[in-house]
């Protein structure tokens, strides 16, 4: 299928030969700009949104971006895409089985088709291929029967959906390989409260239709969170980045953080050291169906300023004479 | 043969939320139709550790939810598309589960 290639260099504002922190920060300062839930324009922001997060998940992953860079050669900008000899369908993590009759597009998952066909994992999961495997189930009076193939994708959710639940609408559209006709279907499907990255949500009677009196098959939809600008993921947990001066990691401080849900202020005890966790408990997401939530962690980073005044340079001095700290004594 | 989708207008559903089973849990019995398996077989993958039910309290019997359909489905997939055997389907189930896990991962990581 031909796809529309994305320049995900131009989405995130950044040259070819960027660095992963400068992709990482252009990846922020825009996830922040055009975050549907403080952008004016919602609408025009969560498109904004989700073509900026597809390109932070190709670039910012090494081998992703080195994937990515290798298709890239073979595209100039405005003409039509034409992918390499060997990166059909299903090259990079797609269809387990992309061989069959029909050919699917979904619409509305959050990745745009160039991902879909490259980087994502869309595709049919079917165990009763045309090659064969035929199989028949139930009332064998009743004739031949074969349940409908079972259909799974990926469906981008950010952090705010996950805590609140969402209606999304997902658009699929088979094509008969053999005829070109299309068939599309539009469908509303809940994003339940409490999902997490991974979790499989089954939409029954979404898949393919059965042949004969079979039941129609599912629809398998593999939740994957949005990048958070601020906020990383892991089950239930949230992690935050806390950036601190050496003075504040050294003698503590309180910062206030805005969560997902309220603001949270959160007490840094003096000697806080780079990498430390400290957990906040419940400020997480939800955690499934029970409304109990998980726990927010703030890893600490402690930043060193890059340009320091005359006056910090001589009292930094100062502390270098008096200080008996020596962070390389092993008996310390 | 009926070829599926082949005389059908393009068309679209009335978009009325398509309920999900979420939170859903299973008998046995329940499983095994809605994935069109004998229950003999859901058993057997059971036993292999290839599904795991939800609940296996020995009073109140074995329930399933939608994780189990998918694996069951799965193994199916696996068994006639591929034609392995179980030891080959759980040896890929387990390397692809510690695929996602890995995945899951190194994204979380990514975004440090």
């Amino acid at each position: 299928m031909p796809v529309e290639f994305k320049d995900y260099y131009k989405i995130l504002n950044v040259p070819r030969e960027a660095s992963n922190e400068d992709i990482k920060k252009a990846f922020r300062k825009l996830a922040r700009q055009y975050h549907p839930d403080v952008a004016k324009d919602k609408k025009a922001a969560e498109e904004k949104f989700k073509e900026i997060n597809e390109a932070y998940e190709v670039l910012g992953d090494p081998e992703n971006r080195k994937k990515y860079d290798e298709l890239g050669s073979y595209w100039k900008e405005g003409t039509e895409f034409q992918p390499p000899p060997g990166w059909q369908q299903g090259r990079a993590r797609g269809a387990p089985f992309p061989e069959g009759s029909f050919e699917f597009r979904f619409d509305g998952t959050g990745f745009s088709d160039f991902f879909e066909q490259f980087f994502g994992r869309s595709g049919r999961f079917d165990g009763f291929s045309d090659s064969g495997g035929q199989r028949e189930y139930g009332d064998g009076a009743a004739g031949f029967a074969r349940r409908g193939s079972d259909l799974e994708s990926d469906i981008l959710v950010t952090l705010e959906e996950a805590s609140k639940g969402s209606v999304r609408v997902l658009t699929l559209q088979r094509t008969n390989r053999k005829t070109g006709q299309a068939r599309t279907q539009t469908i509303k499907v809940k994003i339940p409260l409490g999902v997490i990255e991974g979790q499989i949500i089954r939409v029954p009677g979404m898949g393919n239709e059965g042949i004969g009196r079979g039941a129609p098959g599912d629809l398998y939809l593999r939740i994957r969170f949005a990048a958070h600008p601020d906020f990383r993921a892991r089950g239930a947990d949230l992690y935050y980045t806390l950036d601190l001066a050496p003075w504040e990691a050294v003698l503590g401080t309180r910062v206030v953080i805005s969560t997902l849900h309220d603001r949270v202020s959160v007490k840094i005890p003096p000697g806080a050291n780079n990498g430390q966790q400290l957990r906040v408990r419940g400020h997480g997401l939800v955690k499934g169906q029970s409304g109990e939530k998980g726990d927010l962690f703030v890893v600490i980073n402690i930043v060193i300023p890059e340009r320091i005044t005359e006056e910090e340079r001589k009292l930094w001095n100062g502390l270098s004479g008096i200080s008996h700290f020596n962070p390389r004594d092993s008996s310390r | 043969m009926k070829e599926h989708g082949d005389s059908e207008e393009e068309s679209a559903r009335e978009l009325q939320p398509v309920e999900h089973s979420m939170g859903a849990v299973y008998t046995i019995e329940a499983i095994a139709d809605l994935a069109q398996v004998p229950r003999r077989l859901i058993v057997l993958y059971c036993k292999h550790g290839l599904v795991v039910p939800a609940s296996k309290a020995p009073e109140s019997g074995w329930y399933f939810d939608d994780r189990a359909i998918h694996a069951v489905r799965r193994i199916e997939n696996l068994r006639s598309a591929c034609g392995m055997n179980l030891r080959g389907i759980k040896l890929l189930v387990n390397l692809m589960e510690e695929v996602e896990r890995l995945r899951e991962e190194v994204r979380f990581f990514h975004q440090q």
